[in-house]
Parts: C-alpha cells; sequence; structure tokens
C-alpha cells in the first residue's frame, strides 16, 4: 500500500537539505564553547558550514529569515543572538554562490513585506549567478514586530497574507516567464541582442498588485528558482500543494507524519500535479554521539546555558506572542485567541501541553530542553530516518542542528556515511541544479507556450 | 585624515560595456551581462589597477520601451546589483563594492539591512549610490501609472535616507559585546531603535544586523539639478557628474563643495567623480580609431533612442535621423541632462543622428597612456575633480588596457596610490568612519537631533 498518488515504480531518493542558523537553531547555541559568537555576521564560519555540507552532498542549505526582532524585552532580546545579529539572506546566499559549486541555497523571503518585483529579480539573479542552484522559500511573515518595520501596527491577518501570497507568487512567476529561454541570441554580426518577438509584458492588474514587467534579467537557468512552502495550516498546506516544489514541516510522531504526507500528495494530485514533485522534508533536529548516553551529554550541556526567562518568552512567542506573564506559571496553559502569527506552532505546542497536562513552567522547560532533537548513534539516527523515508511521512529531511559547527560536523562525518552505505543516499551530485538534486523538471515557460498554441491555428503554412 | 590630495577612482561595471555598442566590439564576450566569470575578471583587473570601487547602475525595470531599439542593446538583461556584489565581494579582497538602489520604489528598513549585510559580508567596502529613479517604466512595475514628480522624490529620497541612518546606528559601536559567560550578546544601554514617524515611513526598528564595519556605508550621489544637487550636498560623500567640459566640472566642483559648507560639512569629505570613457591606445591615431568602430556599431534605430531616452518622453521617429533635433518642451525627466543635450544640439546645430553619438561618447577621452593622464591630472589639479567614475567602453579589454597603461603612468606621477593601503572603501577614499558612540553621548546627539 502506498500513499496516495505516488507511483512505486520509481526509485525513490532521499532528499536532505541543511537548515543552518549560524550559530545553531538553539536560542543560546552561541554560548557554547566551541561555537562563533559572531557566526551571524561571519562570512568565513557561514563559508565553512556551507563547504561542510556540499561534502556531505546535502540538496541545499536554507537560511530562514525574520524582518525584525521577535522580543520586545530587552532582558530577553540582549540575551539571544541571531535573530539581533545575521546577514540579510538573499546577499548572502549570492556571496556562499561563489564560494560553493554544487549545493542549493535556499532562503525565506517575505511576499507581506515586499513587492514581487524586486522578489523576482532578486531570485531570478541569484539563480544565474549560482548556474541554477537557487531556491526561495515562501512565508507570509510571522510577528508584529516586522510589520511596525514596515509602517503597519500589527501583523497582516492570516487570509489576507494568504491572499496577497497567492497573488504574489502568481506576479513572481509569470515575471520569470518575460523571456522565452531562447530569446537572448547576442548576435555580435547583425547586432541583434535579444528576439523582442520573444519578450512578454506581464501586465498583471489584480487586488494587490500591478505589475506591468517585463522582469530585467533573462528566464532562470531553473526556469523557476524552487519554491518552499513551510506553512502547516490549512490555507498554508492549500497553497504548499498547489505551487510549493519541497514543503518544510514538523511532526511530533511517525503517523501524524504519514498522515500529512499522504494528505499533501493527495492534495498536490487533486492540483493536477504529480505527487513525486512534491518533495516533502520534515524537520529533523539531531545530536549524535558514538553512545546515545554521550548524545545525550552534548544536549544536556547545551540546553543548561539558556537563561529560563528565553525559554518562556520564546513559548510566548510560539503561542501567538501573547503575554503569559499575567498566568500563573505553575497553572495550566490558558485558552488562547486564534494566533496571527504561525497558527501550525501555536496548534502543536497547545496538544502537547494538553495532552501531557503540563503547566506552563514545564512547556517552557519543554521548549528549551528542544524535546524534538533526536539523540542518537549514527546508526540510531539513520534508522530513523530510513523508518520515516520507507514509511512515507518524509521524502527526506530539513535537518535542524542544535549547535554549529559541531552537530553539523558530526552529521556529516557519522550519519551521512551510514545513509550512504545503506544505499539511501547519493555519494556525489550527478546534476547541476537544485532541481536536479531535488528530482524535479524544469518547469517550461507558460508565456512561450501559450503562445505557440495561439499562434498555431493561424499560421498558413509552416515556418520555413 | 589629512596629507596630499590623492586620485580616487571608481569602475562603473556594466557587464556589456558602457558604451551602447560596446557588447558588439569583437574582443568582447557577448554575453558579458550574466556571466559572472567575465565579471569576476574585470574585478580582479580592477583591484590590481588598486581601483576605490566599483559600481554598479539600476534601473528596476529593462532601460527602454522601444523594442526594436531595446533589442539592439544590453539593457534588458543585468544582475540585481547587490545580490551580484555580494556574489563579489568573496572573490576580491579590497575593491570598494557600490551599487544604485532607488528611493523611490523600496523600503528603507530593507535597503539599511542589504548594505549593511553587504558591508559585513565585505569587511567595510559596501557603498550604496542613492538615486531617486528617473525612468518612467519602472513606475508601471511598482503599482504606479506615473512616476513620482521631481520634487516629491527628492523629499521622500530625504526622509529615506534618514531613516536609512538611523537604522545603521540601532547598535552603539561596541554594543555588541557577545558575552558568552554572562549570556548577554549586546548591551542594551547600547541600543538604540530609530523609532521613526513621518511623512513618508513609520520604521520602529532596531535593524537586526549589528553597525556596518564602516559604521555607514559610504553614500554615493549623482544628482544635478538644484534639488539634486543641494540633496547630493547634504547627503553625498561622492558625487558622480556627467560634466564634460573642464570649465563646467570646476564650476560645478566649486559649488558642490560651497553647498556642502554651507550646510555645516566638511568640503574635503565630499568626493568629486565626473565620468570618464577611457579609450587607450599607443597612439592618439588608433585611439581615436578604437572609439570610431564601436560608433559605427551603433544601429539606426538605437542611435534615435538615445536621444529619446535622456530628453525624455517623446517620438522622433518621423524626424529623419540625419536632420536636425526637433524642438522639445518639458517633460517628467532629468532636467539637467535634458538641458545639457539641448544646449549641445543647438549650438552646434547637430543632426539626431550626431547628437546621439555625441551623446554615446560623451565622456570619452581619447589619447596615448600620457594624454589620458594628462587629462586626468589637470582636472583633478584644477579642482574639477578629486577622482573619477570611469566608464569603461567595452569589456575587458578597456578596462585591462587603463590599468595597464593609464594606472602605472598616473602612480609615475605620484598621483595615485601604488597599491592598498586600507581596508575599507572609507580607507580608501580617506572618508572619516561616522561613530556612534556610548549610550552617553547618544543621548546628546538625539537631544541635538530633536532641535
Amino acid at each position: 500500500m502506498t500513499a496516495a498518488g505516488t507511483r512505486p515504480d520509481r526509485r525513490r531518493e532521499l532528499h536532505l537539505n541543511a537548515f543552518l542558523k549560524p550559530p545553531g537553531e538553539f536560542l543560546a547555541a552561541w554560548r557554547h564553547p566551541n561555537a562563533v559568537a559572531d557566526a551571524g555576521v561571519n562570512i568565513r564560519h557561514v563559508i565553512e558550514l556551507a563547504r561542510t555540507a556540499e561534502r556531505a552532498t546535502f540538496d541545499a542549505i536554507f537560511f530562514a529569515d525574520l524582518v525584525g526582532v521577535p522580543f520586545a524585552d530587552q532582558e530577553v532580546l540582549s540575551r539571544v543572538s541571531v535573530v539581533n545579529d545575521s546577514f540579510e539572506p538573499t546577499t548572502l546566499l549570492a556571496a556562499l554562490a561563489t564560494a560553493t559549486s554544487r549545493i542549493g541555497l535556499i532562503a525565506t523571503a517575505s511576499t507581506t513585506y515586499n513587492e514581487p518585483y524586486h522578489l523576482a529579480r532578486t531570485f531570478a539573479s541569484l539563480d544565474h549567478i549560482s548556474g541554477g542552484r537557487a531556491g526561495w522559500n515562501l512565508v507570509t511573515s510571522l510577528n508584529d514586530a516586522e510589520a511596525r518595520n514596515f509602517g503597519l501596527d500589527r501583523h497582516v491577518d492570516h487570509e489576507l497574507r494568504y491572499e496577497r501570497a497567492a497573488e504574489f507568487f502568481a506576479v513572481v512567476t509569470g515575471l520569470w516567464d518575460s523571456f522565452d529561454d531562447d530569446a537572448f541570441g547576442r548576435d555580435q554580426k547583425t547586432g541583434v541582442y535579444f528576439d523582442a518577438a520573444k519578450l512578454h509584458r506581464l501586465d498583471h492588474r489584480g487586488k494587490h498588485f500591478a505589475v506591468t514587467g517585463p522582469l530585467n534579467i533573462p528566464r532562470p537557468p531553473q526556469g523557476r528558482p524552487v519554491i518552499v512552502q513551510a506553512g502547516s495550516s490549512e490555507t498554508g498546506q492549500a497553497l504548499a500543494a498547489s505551487v510549493a516544489d519541497v514543503v518544510f514541516t514538523h511532526h511530533p510522531d511517525l503517523a501524524a507524519a504519514q498522515a500529512f504526507y499522504a494528505e499533501l500528495k493527495a492534495r498536490a494530485a487533486a492540483a493536477g500535479r504529480d505527487p513525486d514533485h512534491v518533495v516533502v522534508l520534515p524537520g529533523l533536529s539531531v545530536v549524535v554521539g558514538s553512545t546515545t548516553a554521550q548524545a545525550q551529554e552534548k544536549l544536556d550541556r547545551l540546553t543548561s546555558l539558556l537563561d529560563p526567562r528565553i525559554a518562556l518568552a520564546d513559548l510566548a512567542y510560539w503561542l501567538g506572542g501573547f503575554d503569559l506573564t499575567a498566568f500563573p506559571l505553575d497553572g495550566p496553559l490558558p485558552d488562547l485567541p486564534a494566533s496571527n502569527q504561525s497558527q501550525s506552532a501555536q496548534r502543536v505546542l497547545v496538544e502537547r501541553a494538553r495532552a501531557g497536562g503540563l503547566t506552563i513552567r514545564q512547556l517552557a522547560q519543554q521548549l528549551a530542553r528542544d524535546t524534538r532533537t533526536i539523540v542518537g548513534t549514527p546508526e540510531s539516527i539513520a534508522d530513523h530516518i530510513q523508518e520515516w523515508f520507507e514509511a512515507r511521512a518524509a521524502d527526506g529531511f530539513n535537518v535542524i542542528f542544535p549547535y554549529l559547527p559541531d552537530t553539523l560536523d558530526d552529521f556529516a562525518t557519522l550519519v551521512v556515511p551510514e545513509l550512504r552505505r545503506r544505499g539511501l543516499f547519493r555519494s556525489r551530485y550527478t546534476g547541476r541544479t537544485l532541481r536536479d538534486h531535488l528530482g524535479l523538471p524544469r518547469p517550461a515557460s507558460r508565456r512561450a507556450a501559450t503562445e505557440v498554441a495561439q499562434l498555431a491555428p493561424v499560421r498558413t503554412r509552416p515556418a520555413s | 585624515v589629512t596629507g596630499p590630495r590623492r586620485l580616487t577612482f571608481g569602475a562603473l561595471l556594466h557587464g556589456s560595456g558602457g558604451h551602447i555598442a560596446g557588447w558588439r566590439h569583437p574582443s568582447s564576450p557577448p554575453g558579458g551581462q550574466l556571466d559572472l566569470d567575465h565579471h569576476i575578471r574585470i574585478a580582479h583587473a580592477l583591484e590590481r589597477g588598486t581601483f576605490d570601487a566599483l559600481f554598479l547602475a539600476d534601473v528596476v525595470a529593462i532601460w527602454g520601451q522601444d523594442l526594436d531599439s531595446l533589442s539592439r542593446t544590453a539593457r534588458a538583461d543585468h544582475f540585481e546589483p547587490l545580490t551580484l556584489l555580494a556574489a563579489l565581494s568573496t572573490v576580491t579582497e579590497r575593491i570598494g563594492l557600490v551599487a544604485t538602489a532607488t528611493t523611490t520604489y523600496n523600503e528603507p528598513f530593507h535597503l539599511a539591512r542589504k548594505f549593511a549585510s553587504l558591508d559585513h559580508l565585505s569587511g567595510g567596502r559596501a557603498g550604496w549610490n542613492v538615486v531617486t529613479s528617473v525612468v518612467p517604466l519602472e513606475a508601471g512595475n511598482f503599482g504606479r501609472d506615473t512616476h513620482l514628480e521631481h520634487g516629491s522624490r527628492y523629499r521622500r529620497a530625504d526622509e529615506f535616507v534618514g531613516v536609512v541612518r538611523a537604522l545603521w546606528d540601532s547598535f552603539a559601536d561596541g554594543a555588541v559585546i557577545r558575552d558568552r559567560a554572562a549570556g548577554r550578546y549586546y548591551d542594551p544601554a547600547g541600543l538604540r531603535p530609530p523609532h521613526h514617524e513621518d511623512e513618508h515611513f513609520t520604521v520602529r526598528g532596531p535593524l537586526n544586523i549589528s553597525r556596518p564595519p564602516q559604521g555607514h556605508p559610504v553614500i554615493f550621489q549623482a544628482g544635478s539639478s538644484e534639488t539634486g544637487k543641494d540633496f547630493a550636498a547634504r547627503h553625498g560623500e561622492v558625487i558622480f557628474t556627467a560634466q564634460t567640459s573642464l570649465d563646467g566640472g570646476q564650476a560645478f566642483y566649486a559649488d558642490l563643495k560651497a553647498r556642502a559648507a554651507s550646510h555645516g560639512r566638511d568640503p574635503d569629505q565630499v568626493l568629486v567623480w565626473p565620468v570618464l570613457a577611457p579609450f587607450v591606445a599607443s597612439t592618439e591615431a588608433e585611439a581615436r580609431a578604437r572609439l570610431d568602430e564601436l560608433q559605427e556599431l551603433v544601429h539606426d534605430d538605437v542611435a534615435r533612442r538615445l536621444v529619446q531616452d535622456n530628453i525624455g518622453d517623446l517620438d522622433l521617429s518621423c524626424y529623419p535621423l540625419d536632420g536636425p533635433v526637433p524642438e522639445i518642451g518639458a517633460t517628467n525627466r532629468s532636467k539637467s541632462r535634458q538641458d545639457l543635450l539641448l544646449g549641445l544640439a543647438r549650438r552646434e546645430n547637430l543632426t539626431i543622428r550626431q547628437l546621439a553619438l555625441r551623446f554615446a561618447s560623451a565622456s570619452s577621452v581619447v589619447g596615448t597612456p600620457e594624454a589620458v593622464a594628462d587629462h586626468i591630472e589637470t582636472w583633478f589639479r584644477g579642482r574639477a575633480a578629486d577622482g573619477f567614475n570611469v566608464s569603461f567602453p567595452y569589456l575587458p579589454g578597456s578596462a585591462e588596457d587603463f590599468v595597464d597603461q593609464v594606472v602605472p603612468e598616473l602612480r609615475r606621477r605620484g598621483l595615485f596610490r601604488a597599491e592598498y593601503e586600507e581596508t575599507t572603501l572609507r580607507g580608501h577614499l580617506g572618508l572619516r568612519r561616522p561613530e556612534r558612540g556610548s549610550p552617553a553621548s547618544a543621548v546628546a546627539t538625539t537631544e541635538a537631533g530633536v532641535r
């Protein structure tokens, strides 16, 4: 029995994305003795991370992003690193493009606080600079602090954000098709630089945007940079099923992951897409040791570095930015209004608190101990990956590194070789582009196809 | 920053060359515009020539809407400048990295952040050329039917630059302490989010990146109208100008320095860079032949568009190319450039084609390495220039010629550095780093700023 819509005859390949926050995912990672304290703005360090991931033949590296700081309380904000002090992701990826040669380069960019023309252009440019390795994680942004950097008092409402995102996406992909693939002949002799018949203005006029186009850069080498989507809310899933090439997701257990996987593939099929062309990558936070006990010890040492105030603030943030200080720490989690930030993050935390009968303090401690993190030996972690992959809970993983560079180095030198021994993971890159790595076809230009189709009936004889 | 005046140089990096027909030059790769290795090769040549900066001009649209002419120029395919500069930052060591970005179609938070990011990536080599956009096509890509009127563009730009600077100053120098033992990443006393609210922007901040290595990336500007010059004198640290005569250059230079002084700025901290398009060869005749060769490659449609694009939205298609330039009314375009071009056409009784070719070669300096060095020295000593924005007509050939022939001559004359002496763009240019002091002095500055 296979998940809905997938074809059992095609050989599946495991995909690994390295989710890099330069000091590590954990909020106190920058304090770790082996961490680089200024990691967020230290390009040498980030280049080393990228090269390690490339040696391990990861499909891609990924940088998340916020366009504002997530905490208002200075006692909390001044104790965390990466949200205060990081490279802007698209400039960072461009810098990494010239320091790497094969690995995919994915960055988050918000459809809520950007203009589609700028974003289409930036990712097309990145795709050209990197020879077809760019990916865009489409987000609708998370918090009110971001809104306040762009002239708004509070974050745009969830539904409206997704409506804007859908139109934004249509404009961006339309702009990428401004020129046909073969538009630029650049004939020095005749002096014709491009074929004007292969240029298409967009002339988009919608509810949120009016964009004339064309884009001022040729079609990206990948046709479209790879589209990543991470929203697991109802609207997020609908968007993912219709437009995403890669879906980042999070699940507490195998069964939940399988259900999500089957549901998303079915939705993609229902939207007329090949379900194999939507790559589902659940998050996997790992600490590897030669024994499980040693790995646990590493994680314990890391989590002891986190100030409890930050754990509580982080919990409040992921619950939707509500003030929890009014409620007793040792009391139950109160009923909260629906989050206007990440609805799926709120749902997961509330479910966890209800299921375990946890107090606010206990829930914050769980978050602080980062209970999503899997500790183990290379074999046990490979077992986990294999189980989820073969049970169709995952096409691969978005690998999260609690502190860097150590947990990436360990994963690359211990877990990846084990996955290769099992025949689950590539030992070298066979393709050039990120789409190649992910087994995704290069999309044809919709504009070029449309116009050929329209022209065909009126053509009286074949072009000679 | 004292000592003798030293020449400074920026290079306008347009992959296909600065001349409108540069991409057709037989020695240039026709696909240079989007060839990253080509750009890296040029950047390396410029570093060999100890250039202060390379500079990317930009328009957020294709550069022309008439397809007949546009399709004959390399003006529809461009890397996005900040991603290109970031890519170059890891394969260069010293050269400054400057890009144009418009205040009319951007948000200050994004721009402040990207330039701060570039400054960190490059170890203090970033510069921002502030423009308010002049090309009508840009408006249509950002939901507007028409371009903002001249005056309101500059009001917005003024506020925009203020917000960007305040965002760069979110953290005091030294506030980001990264004290692992105490678990304190920054000292809260050194954080000052802008909390900006005014006519065009409401931006709370703080910026989510520590203060740029240069304090502020270097601000470049190119305004030549009255409003533009005043804006440049208030904000600009390097000022581009299209002046082509020594007299005009000297007048512009004196005017701009006086304006800067009247705004309470040290005029030596404002550098004036005219454009220079060098055609260098071992004999004058050979250099002249190089220019002529490119001029002959300018197609008729392209010639017509050159005049149209630089004067404004008008249709010249019904006028003969080899007839006189017709009467033209006011347009919503760069006034200074329009006046310059029309004045020239009237004075010399030029045909449309002749005007176009003048424009295509407007800033050309043609001659032997010594003659080109003489021109540079005359303008520099005559205080028409502190340096030049060099627009290489075709690439990489004309850049390599300049670096290998003109730069050594300038070094022999003691006018230009033999090697880099500093690591940041500010260092190369002799520009002071804007400090953002301790919390105590920050309070004093804030109070002064309020008045």
